[in-house]
């Protein structure tokens, strides 16, 4: 999918914005969340994402994975300037070439951890069971395949929802504080996993506020009152 | 792209969803099933309704004018056999009988069963248009002579001599304690003549039935038969007019007769039918878009509770095509199990209800009818939600807890 786009065609950066903003009207006051932010990430990358809470941060990483838009400015990810499509063809491209690790695990109530696992394939078009089989054991839960969410620890949720975001192969990995719910030791699973999938060439996008995780990334952007105050 | 991998499966997980809260989905089922048996029982109710007016009238000419004393308040009516032969004389008239009604107990050997006295002329016979399953009809000379004979209608031969009776002419049955020879058995026919049912009569010559069966506890009226349907009204006129003249009722001194003609009354007693219908058909609508809200509440619910597993979906790739399917899926589901067990239950009182005689007939497009409303009500309420569960905004739907 993703590796079969012609070179000729990518440009070196998968994320590019420019003076990107998002604002919520309360009333009649306008709360400016995003002030203008510019950023480029490399194919490749691992970014940590930093900032004092309420720096906007979060709202950045959501648009950035297609889950809000922007009120102004350009967004272009994978050479496509995607901050004014449908929600359909967003759908679609977070289906495809997005994997979503959140704080909260967001793993579906209902669902084995197996069908979890494997429910971004079947918006795909195919439900790929032997895939998801095979992302479970390399994270270590192969024998947890036919657990419910409530009856696994929060880093097996965590592992879980990592297998999930791997199941179409995405380019892009977005996580929003992925240890944030968890204990150091699964953390550090966590994290683990996480470098894993940078060395294998995925561009990974990381909200954290813990100064430890962010010596993992290539780069750390710091966000503050919406906009990149530096990065290192 | 396999969409059909997609809808089957979320199809499939719909069918989980729905086993899983077994409770909900039962009570959403009850609302549907009601209303969607409601319809059934509605339509194959007013069938029977209608048939039953057709049967009761489909041997009164709607040429028939029914003449009798009304049930009014105060002073004896003259009306009588004595009027006919006047009547006869009115051009309009094709043919004229008496008719004298009353329910007694009839007695043959060991049984004895209420059955309706049908005192009349022999020109009954073809006024009635019956036919004879054994023996005759009584003559005019039989009438004249005052013979104790009589004509047994096909269900008062039953209930006498059995379902299965072979032949009973030359039989005797006992009226107050006299004995009458029945010369003949009418074919089974339906409806009723003037204000009794064929079937279940006992026909019995008009002079007897007066002297000594009936007499004055009898109710009489008197039929008439018009040429043409056309001549109705003038028929009715001039009967009025001759009955006035032959009572000597003058001025604006009341009526002491009461004339009506079968036309009108088939009409009254359709258009009744008919509002009976209309009535059934709003209950049962009624009752489905009841169980329609019942749906939409539901759902409602369904996607208040999982809001948060939209965002999930959404954000892993689900259009809103998908969300929109899962949802209206288990409208669907829960529609099509409603009316499933709905028609079960209306077949099921279907035979209950045809037991006790009730006039119902089995018609199968009401399934038909019944079906196509369920889902239309379903569908269209559960649209409404479903929308708005596939439109939610992902972030805000990722954050509801």
């Amino acid at each position: 999918m993703i590796k079969s786009q012609s070179p000729n065609e990518t440009s070196k950066y998968l994320i590019e914005t420019s003076n990107l903003r998002k604002s919520f009207s309360l009333g009649k006051q306008t709360l400016d969340i995003l002030k203008g932010v510019d950023i480029k990430i490399s194919r490749g990358e691992f970014i940590a994402l930093m900032g004092p809470s309420g720096s906007g941060k979060s709202t950045l990483l959501n648009i950035l994975g297609l889950l809000d838009y922007p009120t102004s400015g350009t967004y272009k990810l994978i050479d496509t300037e995607v901050s004014k499509i449908g929600s359909n063809t967003l759908s679609e491209i977070r289906n495809k070439k997005i994997g979503f690790i959140f704080q909260s695990f967001n793993l579906l109530p209902k669902l084995t951890a197996l069908e979890n696992v494997a429910v971004p394939s079947l918006f795909a078009g195919e439900e790929k069971n032997d895939k998801a089989l095979e992302l479970l054991q390399s994270v270590g839960l192969q024998d947890r395949i036919s657990h419910y969410p409530n009856e696994l620890s929060g880093g097996q949720k965590q592992r879980v929802a990592i297998a999930r975001a791997l199941i179409n192969d995405p380019e892009l990995i977005l996580a929003d504080e992925p240890t944030g719910n968890l204990d150091s030791v699964s953390g550090k699973d966590v994290m683990n996993i996480i470098v894993d999938l940078h060395k294998e060439g995925r561009t990974i996008v990381m909200v954290t506020h813990d100064e430890e995780l962010a010596k993992f990334a290539d780069k750390v952007i710091h966000i503050k009152d919406g906009v990149v105050e530096k990065i290192l | 792209m396999n969409n059909t991998n997609i809808y089957l499966k979320l199809t499939s997980r719909a069918l989980t969803s729905l086993r899983k809260s077994a409770l909900r989905s039962f009570l959403t089922l009850l609302g549907i099933f009601i209303g969607s048996a409601t319809i059934i029982l509605v339509i194959e109710i007013g069938k029977g309704a209608q048939a039953e007016i057709e049967k009761q009238y489909s041997n009164m000419s709607v040429n028939t004018i029914l003449i009798n004393a009304p049930s009014a308040e105060g002073g004896v009516s003259s009306l009588g056999v004595a009027d006919i032969p006047g009547l006869k004389e009115i051009s309009e008239i094709k043919d004229i009988a008496p008719q004298l009604t009353g329910r007694l107990p009839i007695t043959y050997s060991e049984t004895t069963v209420p059955l309706n006295i049908f005192g009349t002329t022999s020109n009954t016979e073809s006024l009635v248009n019956l036919k004879m399953r054994q023996g005759r009809f009584f003559s005019e000379e039989d009438s004249e002579k005052k013979n104790k004979l009589v004509v047994l209608g096909y269900t008062s031969a039953q209930e006498l001599f059995g379902d299965n009776f072979g032949n009973i002419v030359g039989e005797k049955i006992t009226i107050n304690r006299k004995q009458y020879e029945v010369i003949g058995v009418s074919e089974y026919k339906g409806g009723s003549f003037g204000p009794v049912t064929i079937d279940d009569s006992i026909f019995v010559p008009y002079e007897v039935a007066n002297r000594y069966i009936l007499g004055d506890s009898g109710r009489f009226n008197i039929n008439v038969i018009v040429n043409d349907f056309k001549d109705l009204p003038l028929a009715q006129e001039k009967i009025a007019e001759k009955l006035r003249e032959l009572h000597n009722i003058k001025g604006n001194k009341p009526e002491d007769f009461r004339i009506r003609d079968m036309g009108s009354l088939v009409n009254s007693a359709q258009s009744s039918a008919r509002t009976m219908a209309i009535l059934l058909w709003t209950v049962g609508t009624i009752v489905l878009v009841v169980g329609g809200i019942g749906i939409m509440n539901v759902m409602y619910t369904s996607v208040l509770e999982r809001t948060k597993e939209v965002g999930i979906y959404k954000a892993l790739g689900a259009k809103e095509s998908h969300i929109l399917y899962m949802f209206l899926i288990e409208a669907l589901i829960l529609s099509v199990l409603g009316f499933l067990v709905g028609s079960v239950t209306s077949t099921i009182l279907y035979f209950l209800v045809s037991k006790t005689g009730f006039s119902i007939i089995f018609t199968l497009y009401a399934y038909v009818l019944s079906f196509v409303f369920t889902i239309i009500i379903g569908l269209a309420f559960g649209y409404y939600p479903a929308k708005k569960a596939a439109q939610l905004n992902v972030v805000d739907a990722l954050r509801y807890e």
